[in-house]
């Protein structure tokens, strides 16, 4: 199965740009690779794929350990924003990271809607 | 009671996985999920945050199991797991030589950061293309046959082999507390 990349990073980068107080992204695979990645300077696309694909693992874990169900989404607020991972299709992760402006459900919306067209291009 | 945190790990394949689920009394905690790397060409799921898994050793003691990944990209668990490791076991498949110079990466990886006690353990020794102790342990770093970890052969699917290799492990971390003791290591 081959997988447009191409189209994933525009993807991204259109997602990135055009949604306010988005300042990054990433598709990785559950085993932490980057798929196609727009993240901000100075992050490593390899460390960060990683560190997604271990950190879903380990929600979705806590999730069936704690009877939460399967987990929609995990995410983490800091004093610097939001890292929000959710997961796309069954091959992919998504994550987004977003500054401390960011209203919260309108960027749940534009990851949903995000993962919509990812899991086009996916299929 | 007494809780001893023992960390395995290695490279992809090595049987970090295999060897907690083994001996582990609960339901390991497991993190693999489909390879799409180079791990895949040995199996279809490879480890990506952590595996846990707990063994009572006796009534006072319980032994906390964690297997660490085994690809580089998740060094950031390795370096969470072994600071807080009581002892670790360094698992290297004997019958693939050319993850030696990795296995002896992860190794100098841990010692920058952990001084607690190590044994390394062989698996796949029942494969062919084995390499013998002595060769392993040059290549992993220790030339010196009078100076280098306990090292044991270990089958990670047989729950008598994994327990007799974490014996081992047990067994020379209260010798290395012993000797502590006796000769207090100089403050850094
Ligand atoms: N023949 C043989 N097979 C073994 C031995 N030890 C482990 N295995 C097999 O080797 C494989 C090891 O797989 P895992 O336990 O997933 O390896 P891992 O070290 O956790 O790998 P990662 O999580 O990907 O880093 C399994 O298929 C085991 O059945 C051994 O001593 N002999
Ligand atoms: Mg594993």
């Amino acid at each position: 199965m081959a997988i447009n990349v191409e189209k994933l990073n525009t993807l991204l980068q259109n997602f990135v740009s055009a949604t306010s107080d988005v300042e990054g992204a990433a598709l990785v695979t559950p085993d932490g690779l980057p798929l196609a990645t727009s993240l901000p300077g100075g992050m490593d696309d390899e460390r960060v794929s990683a560190m997604s694909a271990a950190m879903l693992s380990l929600g979705e874990r806590i999730g069936s350990e704690l009877a939460r169900g399967s987990i929609d989404r995990i995410y983490v607020e800091g004093t610097h924003g939001y890292g929000v991972l959710t997961s796309c299709a069954e091959d992919a992760v998504f994550l987004v990271l977003a500054n401390r402006s960011a209203k919260l459900g309108v960027l749940m919306l534009e990851i949903k809607r995000a993962i919509a067209e990812l899991k086009l291009v996916l299929m | 009671m007494e809780i001893m945190r023992l960390v395995v790990t290695g490279p992809v394949g090595a049987g970090k996985s295999t060897f907690i689920r083994s001996v582990s009394e609960i339901d390991v905690v497991d993190t693999d999920r489909r390879a799409t790397d180079e791990a895949s060409l040995l199996k279809p799921k490879t480890t990506v945050a952590f595996d846990f898994g707990r063994l009572q050793f006796s009534p006072d003691m319980a032994l906390h199991l964690y297997g660490t990944p085994g690809q580089a990209r998740f060094d950031f668990m390795w370096d969470i797991l072994i600071r807080r490791a009581h002892a670790y076991m360094l698992l290297v498949a004997a019958h693939r030589p050319r993850e030696f110079h990795y296995a002896r990466r992860i190794l100098s990886f841990m010692q920058r950061r952990s001084r607690a006690p190590l044994i390394i353990g062989l698996t796949h020794t029942d494969q062919p293309g084995t390499w013998d102790e002595e060769n392993i342990l040059i290549a992993l770093g220790f030339p010196n046959p009078d100076r280098h970890p306990p090292i044991v052969s270990v089958d990670a699917t047989e729950a008598g082999s994994v327990a007799v290799a974490i014996m081992t492990l047990l067994q020379h971390y209260s010798q290395v507390q012993q000797r502590n003791v006796e000769q207090p290591a100089p403050h850094r």
